[in-house]
């Protein structure tokens, strides 16, 4: 940070120079962002935000590593099965990048915790693997004012975006969910293959950079939609 | 009046012989996207987000001529 102050990149950050800037970096490092879920999505996010230098990541997971999370979840490891996956993604943070602090939150978000675990963090990215508990964020983050960075996948398909402080939300996308709905979709059937969370995790990792630095123009109201069996990149409005 | 359907995922399943999903329809005018899923012979319940035109809609929006109307399964994996 003090090489920042001085206007000079340091040199771990210096590919992130011609995109975000000094300015960029600074606000990168100064961030605080709740990943909630370290699986598929979330093992994605985490690695790339440690990477680009958020200096602050709250990881809420409270399941273990399971040798079914192989094939996709990056902090999974044939030694790590039966851990948690908040401390494995933790630990792996503090190997890619000491300037960024974690904090494991070994448990699930639930109705309990979930104000005490969101408040007062800069955005929240919905890495979650359910659709009652992404509703339950997205009230929450709707009620302190938090960016939520949203995606969801399934085979080769995934959706993403931004959900800014009064915008209408997970409930437009989700409003055909009633108590008697699934709690899932049709990853059940289709299953989650590599590339698919790492897409959209990919994609999420951008609007966390566009939020935090101001740069370009979210995916706010808008839903971006792929179907890579297919080659489909879609951009649906959802208000 | 004639509109063009594309069906995602899953739903591709209900017209095997069209691989991408994407067709167009007669349908009489003034139909619901409700009655259009019927015609199709889809189950409503599989289908869980509706873009007309690439804006999300209900499934008591009426349909015009030329519409392009997609139908997406549930999507919730992370």
């Amino acid at each position: 940070m003090a090489l920042l102050a001085e206007g000079k990149m340091p040199e771990r950050y210096q590919r992130n120079f011609g995109t975000v800037g000094i300015a960029g970096q600074i606000r990168l490092l100064k961030s605080k962002v709740a990943v909630v879920g370290a699986g598929g999505l979330g093992g994605t996010v985490i690695e790339l935000l440690a990477r680009l230098g958020v200096g602050q990541l709250r990881i809420i997971d409270g399941d273990t590593f399971a040798v079914h999370n192989l094939n996709r979840q990056l902090m999974s490891t044939e030694h790590n099965i039966g851990v948690n996956k908040a401390y494995a993604a933790a630990s792996r943070v503090e190997v890619i990048n000491c300037d960024v602090q974690t904090e494991a939150i070994p448990y699930m978000l639930d109705e309990e915790n979930a104000e005490e675990l969101l408040k007062g963090v800069d955005v929240v990215v919905d890495a979650l693997d359910n659709v009652s508990t992404r509703l339950l964020v997205n009230r929450v983050t709707k009620q302190y004012g938090i960016p939520l960075i949203y995606a969801a996948i399934a085979g080769f398909t995934g959706q993403v975006m931004t959900i800014m402080p009064g915008d209408n939300g997970l409930e437009r996308i989700y409003r055909q969910t009633n108590a008697n709905a699934s709690n899932q979709g049709v990853e059940t059937m289709l299953g989650n293959p590599a590339g698919t969370p790492a897409l959209a995790a990919s994609l999420q990792v951008q609007e966390v950079v566009k939020v935090i630095t101001g740069i370009g123009e979210p995916l706010r109201n808008k839903l971006l939609y792929f179907d890579t069996e297919m080659n489909i990149f879609e951009i649906l409005t959802v208000t | 009046m004639v509109i063009e359907v594309r069906l995602y995922a899953t739903l591709r399943r209900y017209r095997p012989s069209i691989p991408n999903g994407v067709f167009t329809a007669d349908i009489p005018d003034g139909i619901s996207v409700a009655e259009l899923v019927e015609k199709l012979e889809i189950d409503p319940a599989e289908i869980h987000m509706i873009m007309v035109n690439g804006i999300g809609r209900e499934m008591d929006g009426i349909l015009a001529d030329g519409d392009r109307i997609g139908l997406f399964p549930a999507v919730g994996g992370g």
